[in-house]
């Protein structure tokens, strides 16, 4: 199973590396970036281990599901710049030839990036159940909410839904959450599933929630439409509204 | 929706111009008879066509009902007289009750969202117990009452599950391991800094200290049995005193060994001397009054090495029938 891939990977870094000149001709479309240049100064093997390094480092670090920082994968793995976005594009076609996953960059500002399936979930995967699974419930109650309230909430209809999901944000410890309100200003802000912000000039202050770009990235606002429509057992369509919208933004990241 | 409003904003200006073609009414016999009719029939398609298509005018998923106006308002450049002024106003009507009843089904089909209603459909889902519910229902919306099963917020996570792309967590097969140890490493290797400074500064204090007292307590060990030496011969000055009777304690291998060394430093000081009587046994005997510096002189010249075995201490201990120690222990152990 993995024999095809791994020709077809060392293949692509023969070409770049061990006959430069002779593959360059025959395979090599793209021109001999800044970045390849740079590379030449490196074996094809310690290219092939940073390589490595990285994809196991993204692997780890991403069982936090907290976005790792270009920062820390030069610092922990690379160790020069300049050779990190072809190392970077390479761990990722390693992630998603062998493991179905995908690197995405979800802040170009602070370089961060998270992992997603290039696959959708499968129906019954028992094998992905873990202590994760409830917050999930969780999430996509709160995620479903902001998209339904027009992509903004305030923090109080967020507990009050909560509270009649049976759920009491006043500090007490849930049985299976713990502290839900440090759940979900916290660990799910820091994970970016959601933003959590102060609605200005606000005495006492207000906070609003907010998607977070990982929300954007791991799903949708079509699926939470589709979410909404299967638990209230009507049609997407009957909230035209958001219906246009998740439509529109389906459309624009160009998938139906 | 937008259709919708276009439609009115239409009919609203169409409505105003109405009154134009009838200020021309006298001219309705001149020879643009033709062209009437072909207004008036195309007014007449355009009606029965609206007409008939009546559910795909309502739908909300095109723009039929305005393209039908357009039509119409093409039409109404032509219009002259009052006969085809009036089948423009028909076609108004009939526009005027589809957008009515467009408007009216936009509004039947549009749900707001209620979050309460959301919430109970999700308590559903996660398998509450209604019953239960029931029961507390007296005291008004309570939010804790009925019976959530333990494996709700499972139930709908695996529901939830299936509308993310997340990928799946790493796991290692041979038990759990914590990708984060270098939290920690640095403070254990402060620590251990810590430890090896205060060390360095204890310890030579300390060494100091031991050093001194046990000179000391040699020291004082020392006078102490000069003293018990000197008691002994003012005691009786003409018997000599036996060397191994004076440093052997019967009980203690140790402390006769210990005794032993004690005395060497008298002899070295010459403060005490030992000799051999007639029976060829060592004696002991002060010196501090008599004899003075020559004796300092021949005792320099000589060296003696005694050794003591266990055995010989036994042996000893029972020959000279020991039976109790000529220099008691000190009285406090050394430090």
């Amino acid at each position: 199973m993995s024999h095809p891939r791994h020709s077809k990977g060392s293949g692509s870094s023969q070409a770049q590396y061990m006959d430069v000149d002779e593959e360059l001709t025959l395979s090599q479309t793209q021109t001999l970036s800044q970045a390849q240049r740079n590379l030449e100064h490196h074996s094809p093997r310690q290219v092939e281990q940073k390589v490595n390094e990285v994809v196991q480092f993204l692997l780890i670090k991403d069982q936090k599901k907290i976005p790792i920082k270009r920062i820390d994968i030069v610092k922990n793995i690379i160790k020069d710049y300049k050779v990190f976005p072809e190392i970077l594009k390479r761990a990722n076609q390693t992630l998603q030839q062998v493991f179905g996953l995908e690197l995405v960059e979800i802040d170009p500002k602070n370089h961060t990036y998270i992992l997603i399936s290039k696959f959708p979930p499968l129906e019954g995967d028992t094998m992905n159940d873990d202590e994760n699974t409830p917050k999930m419930g969780l999430l996509i109650v709160i995620l479903s909410l902001i998209f339904m309230k027009g992509n903004q909430v305030k923090e109080s209809a967020v507990w009050e839904m909560l509270r009649r999901l049976h759920i009491d944000c006043s500090g007490g410890k849930h049985k299976v959450f713990g502290d839900v309100k440090k759940l979900v200003t916290e660990e799910f802000v820091r994970q970016k599933y959601l933003e959590y912000t102060r609605l200005p000039h606000t005495d006492p202050p207000e906070f609003q929630f907010k998607w977070g770009p990982r929300a954007f990235k791991e799903t949708s606002k079509k699926q939470i439409l589709q979410f909404v429509a299967k638990i209230q057992n009507q049609s997407p369509k009957s909230w035209m509204g958001q219906y246009n919208e998740a439509e529109a933004e389906a459309s624009a990241a160009g998938k139906p | 929706m937008a259709s919708d409003s276009d439609g009115e904003e239409q009919a609203g200006r169409r409505g105003a111009g109405r009154g134009l073609p009838e200020e021309d009414i006298a001219r309705e016999d001149s020879e643009d008879m033709p062209t009437r009719r072909l207004i008036r029939q195309q007014y007449r398609e355009l009606i029965s066509t609206v007409q008939q298509n009546h559910e795909l005018m309502l739908s909300t998923n095109n723009d039929k009902l305005t393209e039908a106006l357009e039509d119409a308002n093409n039409l109404f450049k032509g219009v002259s007289c009052a006969r085809e002024a009036a089948l423009d106003a028909q076609f108004l009507v009939l526009a005027s009750n589809l957008g009515k009843e467009k408007a009216n089904r936009l509004h039947s089909d549009m749900i707001v969202f209620d979050p309460s209603a959301f919430a109970e459909d999700l308590l559903s889902l996660m398998g509450l117990n209604r019953l239960e519910r029931q029961e507390s229902d007296s005291e008004e919306e309570q939010a804790a009452s009925g019976f959530l099963p333990n494996n709700a917020w499972h139930k709908l996570g695996e529901e939830a599950k299936t509308y993310f792309r997340r990928a799946p967590v790493f796991h290692f097969m041979l038990g759990t391991f914590t990708p984060d140890p270098p939290a920690e490493r640095p403070r254990i290797e402060r620590q251990r800094k810590k430890n090896t400074s205060d060390g360095n500064r204890v310890m030579p204090a300390q060494l100091e200290k031991m050093e001194g007292s046990h000179q000391e307590a040699t020291e004082k060990e020392v006078e102490r049995i000069l003293g018990f030496l000197n008691a002994y011969y003012m005691e009786d000055p003409d018997t000599p005193i036996s060397f191994l009777e004076f440093v052997t304690d019967p009980n203690s291998f140790a402390r006769t060994v210990e005794n032993m060394f004690h005395v060497s430093f008298l002899i070295r000081d010459g403060l005490a001397r030992i000799k051999l009587d007639h029976n060829k046994l060592p004696v002991i005997e002060p010196l501090n009054s008599r004899g003075g510096e020559n004796d300092e002189d021949t005792q320099a010249q000589k060296q003696a090495v005694i050794s003591m075995s266990y055995q010989e201490w036994q042996n000893i201990v029972k020959t000279f029938e020991i039976s109790q120690h000529m220099i008691p222990p000190a009285p406090q152990p050394l430090t």
